[in-house]
């Protein structure tokens, strides 16, 4: 049964790990520009900063002592035990290598909207299962080692600028990961009694690997450069003047807003620079950038814009089908 | 009454069609009615719709492409900045013919097919058309215009729904119309072979829910058929309400089916589209809600089907301003339950659409 549970879970992780998304593989690869970089660290920080928050959630769940001594020593190693401790402080020091502003940064004024909504979710999908699933969720934990190890070969190799400062959060999970994932490995192996908790451990653990997907989806969309779509007419309305953009069986009327961000989807800025530039002009208006981020996402689902799909990234699922 | 402002355009540029399809929704005395209207009539419709507020266009018929004049028609569309919009059996259209199109302004395509299965297919349009069709979807990719597949179902197909959305999947429409045959013109006469059981459509309807997650990228429309639903469909967005109709002879409708009713439409060789379309008899006859006999006339649902299809209303109770039969409420619900019961008791061969 365990031995079984075991197999499924680590097969999930081998299809599903966010170590072969193409952003993941192109950082890897060492083809990441310094300001998706920048992108990356400025967005992944609200990731790190739900982590206590989920450990939190998973703490009030357990009515074990022992369990609770483990979990906790999770809170600790993003937190510190001390002011500039722990691990939260550790990515700030790799957000100011990288040429963020460490405020900034904390500030989580410039998360997208998705990386957001993504985290959000797993701190959610904690809350609201079991002890069992949210344990099992965790188990991203057993690719997190060797991916950490990756990434340190490739900054030293291909992004030299960050220098050793940047790269301590990174050597601190190699060590951490390994004994946090086979703690909650044999936890789980051990406490899935049913085929039912089995199941409910694989789709827990399905779940994460999709938010971290989802996350690196919404970064890798902040450096598309997105166009009017070829299908798209742009045009004023031919009664008020408004901003118009006809489709295939549809039309979108945009606000003034609307027609300022597209005239900036000319296929040579970014999702990023489109929002900075929006954020520049209207600095008396809170949250323009993920809103920004939200509005291109929403017209790209409506077919008004396109952005180049040989950047597009694949589910993994879709990139097996594909392979076969 | 002020007209509301149109905002799409079918442009029925003639009835004539190389296919004999027996779900035809054109009208039974189709060989009667001639192409009226010449490439500059067209180019003065196209601008004085586009002045009233119409911003898609789409050309239909018939079939458009037997038209020689197609490419000067679709000229004077994007001349007038609307949205072109070809709907076609992707033939006698060739690949030059429709780059010439593309060339001449044309922004996107509808290509209907009947079946699946060539054989099928071939059968419904009543000649050799399925691997051109084919030929002809390659076309549009390639030209990189946004392909719309309009598949009739209908007892026949209706099993093959999921080969249908794979098809359009592997075709890469970007669109999939799953229209339930509507029982207009032809596909009224051939009702006893056209109309599907409850089960088919239950099992269609199960299937198409099971694709979508398959192919997010296409959008698929399926609708449960007013026959069936126990509601009426909110035809045409309202009568006279967002759509113009202008037939092959110049008649501005509010439907493709209405110039079966008594009523008094004009032509644009006669008067201006806005005349046309804002002040003739028969299109203000039905226009918003003063017409509503009750039930619809205190119904909450008035707003969102508009009293359903006047043609229907007429085709099976003789009176257009009576409530759409296929309203479960409605005072001849009857008349349409025992049509569906006797059509689903004997299915017959459909007879092919013919010059009457």
């Amino acid at each position: 049964m365990s031995a079984q549970l075991e197999a499924r879970l680590r097969q999930v992780l081998a299809e599903r790990y966010h170590d072969k998304h193409p952003f993941n593989v192109r950082m890897h690869e060492g083809t990441l520009s310094r300001e998706e970089i920048q992108t990356w660290v400025r967005n992944r920080y609200y990731y790190q900063t739900r982590i206590p928050l989920k450990d939190s959630v998973i703490l009030t769940k357990s009515g074990d002592p022992a369990f609770r001594r483990e979990w906790v020593q999770r809170i600790h190693d993003h937190d510190g035990v001390a002011p500039g401790e722990g691990g939260l402080e550790r990515w700030l020091d790799l957000a100011e290598v990288v040429g963020l502003e460490r405020a900034e940064v904390e500030s989580l004024a410039g998360v997208l909207p998705g990386v957001r909504a993504a985290c959000d979710d797993y701190v959610r999908l904690v809350e609201e299962r079991e002890l069992l699933e949210a344990v099992a969720s965790s188990l991203t934990e057993i690719g997190a080692a060797e991916i950490m190890k990756v990434r340190l070969v490739a900054f030293e190799k291909h992004y030299p600028w960050v220098g050793e400062r940047g790269l301590a959060y990174f050597r601190g999970r190699v060590e951490q990961a390994p004994r946090d994932a086979g703690w909650g490995l044999a936890w789980v192996l051990s406490h899935a009694r049913s085929a039912e908790d089995a199941d409910r451990c694989v789709a827990a653990l399905e779940k994460k690997c999709e938010i971290l997907w989802r996350l690196l989806d919404a970064v890798e969309y902040a450096h598309r450069t997105p166009r009017l779509s070829k299908a798209a007419q742009r045009r004023p309305d031919p009664q008020d003047g408004r901003a118009t953009v006809v489709l295939p069986e549809r039309a979108v009327r945009l606000n003034a807003s609307g027609e300022e961000i597209l005239d900036l989807c000319d296929g040579d800025h970014t999702a990023d620079a489109i929002g900075r530039e929006l954020g520049g002009r209207h600095p008396e208006i809170a949250g323009v950038v993920p809103d920004v981020h939200a509005f291109l996402a929403d017209m790209e689902r409506l077919g008004v814009l396109e952005s180049s799909p040989s950047a597009k990234s694949q589910a993994p699922e879709a990139s097996e089908e594909r392979a076969t | 009454m002020s007209a509301p402002r149109p905002f799409n355009l079918i442009a029925e540029l003639t009835y004539r069609c190389p296919l004999r399809c027996t779900y035809c929704s054109n009208p039974l005395d189709w060989a009667q009615v001639r192409d009226g209207l010449s490439a500059d009539d067209w180019g003065r419709v196209f601008r004085e719709a586009a002045q009233l507020g119409v911003l898609h266009v789409g050309l239909t018929g018939g079939e458009p492409s037997v038209r020689t004049d197609l490419p000067a028609i679709v000229a004077h569309a994007a001349q007038a900045e609307l949205y072109a919009h070809l709907v076609t059996a992707g033939t006698p259209l060739d690949r030059v013919g429709l780059e010439a199109l593309a060339e001449a302004g044309l922004r996107s395509v509808q290509l209907s097919l009947q079946d699946t299965i060539p054989d099928e297919s071939d059968a419904v349009a009543g000649g050799t058309f399925f691997a051109r069709k084919l030929a002809f979807a390659a076309w549009v990719r390639e030209l990189g215009l946004p392909l719309t597949l309009n598949v009739v179902l209908q007892r026949r197909n209706l099993a093959r729904v999921t080969d249908v959305i794979e098809m359009a999947a592997k075709l890469g429409a970007h669109r999939l119309e799953l229209a339930n045959v509507q029982l207009h013109g032809w596909a009224l006469e051939n009702r006893a072979a056209l109309l599907p059981t409850r089960e088919q459509l239950d099992d269609a309807a199960a299937a198409v829910h099971a694709c979508r997650e398959r192919h997010p990228d296409l959008e698929i429309l399926f609708v449960l058929p007013d026959w069936f639903a126990g509601r009426p469909k909110p035809c045409m967005g309202g009568w006279g309400r967002s759509h113009a109709v202008v037939a092959p002879d110049g008649s501005v409708l509010p439907c493709h089916g209405a110039r079966a009713l008594p009523l008094e439409f004009w032509s644009i060789r006669d008067r201006s589209f806005a005349e046309c379309w804002g002040d003739a008899p028969g299109m203000n006859a039905y226009r918003g809600e003063d017409w509503m006999p009750d039930p619809c006339r205190s119904c909450d649902e008035r707003t969102r089907d508009f009293g359903g299809c006047r043609c229907q209303a007429f085709a099976l109770t003789g009176d257009a301003a009576n409530t759409d039969p296929a309203c479960s409420l409605a005072p001849h619900h009857d008349v349409l339950v025992a049509a569906r019961n006797a059509a689903g008791a004997e299915p017959t061969e459909a007879v092919h659409r013919e010059v009457r």
